[in-house]
């Protein structure tokens, strides 16, 4: 009779225990999980955590060549973007301007068109006033090489900040906003080295 | 769940029939210290009991039914906002019940989670009385076997102790678990019992079922699936952004896809060209290139029907394809605004007449398209005779003006949003490969450069898959041997004959739920063998050998 109870109890506690685990592992993982943005809706990383952006190649939409490691030495604006995608279409002419405010004081800004084709893309481009290169990049691979490196553009648009050391200092998911990247490329300035 | 349950361990104190025939009960009522403490013991056993476990596990089949029957969220929403532009009225009602999204609805969950919380404090304590009765020995051998439901009685020539171990020898060989009086008191007696695998079995069965359930748990957890509309020459890379539709589980994000990527080179479908069947579809290929992780060496494969590709654990299923015209427009300017070539959505599976728009905003300019694969011409408009594009023709109303694509929401891109424009022409434009239709007013132009076909892929992890096969298999041999195990015990007892040389013996049998009968036989034969069984040197009086079988 004693002993069916304590069975009884350690039962119960063992089901009880199974749930909570359960809950709290679903409640904290699911909270937890992907890039956690503060309430600017910047996702920040401090100097000395910055993830390595990937050593990106490729071409640009008239045909030439892009070197990502090549704009060292900048801090880099890099826009994932598409010509189709109307976030995209409306955040564009806040990146021009900024291109212009900041491009002569060591901020290069580049583009990578995703699922696009160049003629669309060059449409677009020459009519909002981009003047700055974007890779050609129809098939997201420069979206999967910066998964590989730890930075999930989980979004089109998403605009990452790159460090004049080549590491990531932060990004905004979904249109930007003018202080929002002014406040990363701000942050980016301050580098550990 | 099966209807069988362990005999409780016993007692060894108290031997009687009463003993012998006393089987595994479940609910003694509760007379806890306290009510509540009554209430909840209460509250637990009927959780726990089989019958609940059997009607949570009838609601959890009732609950998928609706998950069939309607549309659902997670796999077919566009069918849900069909469903819902049909039926106004009740498809507010349907959603607040989750029927439109079933499996990830409370109430399913609920069912869910205490399906789970019955087997596990059903399966526990099982496994403790099985651990239990695997260490208790057979209880006592009752005082008058021939009340038993199987019996039967012979005389002996040797001693009482003598023919006990005539039976202990036999049993024992037959690999009873035997409990034997004192060899040396007056009452002479052996128990034997067997059929503990029926509870292996029947354990077996409990926990599978419980691995099947944490399977599909794990399933919906870490699993995830995702949809790719792929152009002929198209590459993709698996990334969140790329995907059409991304369903993970509740603890998958968009970091955790394993990065291939893949090119769809080139997709075949064949038709059937003649007979009843003309039109269906007789073969689907998609040949890709893919890579496992970017800079990995490429590998090729043809994905067909049900031969998806096996990809970084993940699997990728040709579910669909269709046409991708290729336009090039230009604008009022000469300029190329829009060079793509475009998926159109089949709108009948059978000719493969498709839908679709041509979105070229930098030149103001947008059109709504109708793809006809093998065109011929019916009452001044065109019919698709046949699925291939054997006689491609677009069939296009053009648009001019403000598609809305700067406003910042997002758009679908098979949809034309026309409340800022207006139509450049009257009636549809029909255009063949090469040609280009330019539009009055100096607007522009589109030309209808060729067809591509494009490839829907479905990629999907599930890491439960396996487990749960496994688990089936495991809980069907569970449920089997627990049917066709007996648990049995055979209890052999031996007076002094009346005559004053030799003994009486007396075999008695019992079973419990003989599902699968045989136990009569089992017990005959048994009984013959213990009487047999006499040592040589002292056979016994053929007269009396046997009254064997006896009931």
């Amino acid at each position: 009779m004693f002993k069916a109870k304590r069975r009884t109890v350690v039962t119960v506690t063992a089901v009880v225990a199974v749930l909570l685990a359960a809950a709290l592992a679903v409640t904290l993982l699911t909270s937890g999980k992907g890039n956690a943005s503060d309430a600017n809706g910047i996702v920040a990383y401090q100097a000395g955590q910055r993830p390595l952006a990937p050593n990106v190649t490729g071409t640009s939409l008239t045909g030439s060549a892009i070197k990502l490691s090549s704009y060292r030495g900048k801090t880099v604006v890099l826009n994932f973007w598409g010509s189709w995608c109307s976030p995209c279409r409306d955040e564009a002419p806040t990146l021009a301007g900024l291109d212009e405010q900041y491009g002569s004081k060591g901020v290069a800004f580049l583009g990578d068109d995703v699922g696009d084709t160049p003629a669309n893309a060059l449409a677009f481009t020459q009519r909002a006033g981009i003047t700055y290169p974007s890779f050609s990049d129809n098939g997201y691979l420069v979206v999967a090489d910066f998964s590989v490196a730890g930075v999930a553009v989980s979004d089109t648009p998403t605009t990452v900040v790159i460090d004049k050391t080549g590491h990531v200092a932060g990004m905004v998911i979904g249109a930007a906003s003018y202080g929002q990247l002014t406040t990363l490329i701000k942050d980016a300035a301050v580098t550990k080295e | 769940m099966t209807d069988v349950h362990a005999p409780q361990s016993q007692p060894e104190s108290v031997a009687a029939e009463g003993e012998a025939t006393q089987q595994f009960g479940e609910g003694k009522t509760p007379q806890g210290t306290t009510a509540n403490a009554g209430w909840l013991r209460w509250g637990w056993r009927q959780l726990t009991s089989m019958r609940t476990a059997l009607v949570l596990l009838f609601l959890l089949a009732l609950g998928s039914i609706p998950g069939s029957v309607l549309p659902q969220q997670g796999t077919d929403p566009a069918a849900v906002q069909q469903y819902y532009a049909s039926h106004p009225g009740l498809a507010p009602w349907l959603n607040h019940l989750g029927l439109f999204n079933v499996f990830a609805a409370p109430w399913f969950a609920a069912i869910y989670l205490l399906l789970f919380a019955s087997l596990v404090g059903c399966v526990v304590p099982r496994t403790f009385r099985l651990v239990g009765s695997a260490r208790t020995p057979p209880p006592r051998a009752p005082r008058n076997l021939a009340r038993l439901p199987q019996s039967s009685s012979y005389s002996s020539a040797l001693s009482p102790a003598a023919a006990v171990d005539g039976a202990v020898a036999v049993l024992g060989g037959q690999r009873f678990r035997l409990r034997r009086s004192a060899a040396d008191g007056a009452d002479q007696w052996v128990s034997a019992e067997k059929g503990y695998l029926r509870e292996v079995g029947n354990l077996l069965f409990h926990l599978s079922l419980l691995g099947v359930l944490l399977s599909i748990a794990a399933g919906g957890l870490f699993g995830y699936k995702a949809d790719k509309l792929l152009v002929e020459g198209q590459t993709f890379a698996d990334t969140n952004s790329a995907l059409d539709e991304f369903h993970p589980g509740r603890l998958v994000s968009g970091s955790d896809l394993p990065p291939f990527t893949m090119t769809l080179n080139k997709f075949t479908a064949s038709y059937i060209e003649s007979g009843q069947s003309r039109g269906q579809p007789s073969n689907f290929d998609a040949d890709v290139t893919y890579r496992s992780s970017p800079g990995a060496n490429p590998g090729s494969y043809h994905i067909r029907i049900n031969d998806p590709l096996s990809v970084d654990s993940l699997k990728v299923y040709l579910i669909g394809h269709g046409y991708a015209p290729e336009f090039k427009v230009t604008g009022a300017d000469g300029k190329v605004a829009y060079q793509e070539a475009t998926p159109f959505i089949p709108a009948n599976t059978a000719t493969f007449l498709s839908d679709g728009v041509v979105k070229a905003p930098d030149a103001s300019l947008g059109f709504m398209g109708v793809f006809v694969p093998t065109a011929i011409p019916v009452n001044g408009t065109v019919e698709s005779i046949f699925p291939a594009a054997d006689a491609p023709a677009v069939s296009l109303i053009g648009y001019s003006g403000n598609l809305g694509l700067n406003s910042g929401v997002p758009q679908s891109v098979y949809q034309l949003d026309t409340t800022g424009m207006t139509k450049v022409s009257g009636s549809p434009h029909l255009l063949l490969p090469g040609q280009t239709w330019a539009l009055p007013g100096g607007k522009g132009s589109i030309t209808f450069v060729g067809v591509k076909q494009w490839a829907s892929l479905a990629i999907t992890y599930d890491p439960g898959q396996v487990p749960a096969l496994v688990c089936g298999i495991l809980a069907l041999a569970g449920l089997l041997i627990s049917f066709f195990v007996r648990r049995r015990r055979v209890f052999v007892r031996a007076v002094p004959a009346a005559s004053g040389a030799g003994s009486v013996v007396t075999v008695g049998g019992l079973t419990r739920s003989d599902a699968s009968g045989g136990f009569e036989e089992e017990f005959a034969e048994l009984a013959t063998e213990i009487a047999a069984a006499e040592p040589d040197h002292d056979q016994p009086d053929p007269g009396n050998n046997s009254e064997v079988p006896g009931a």
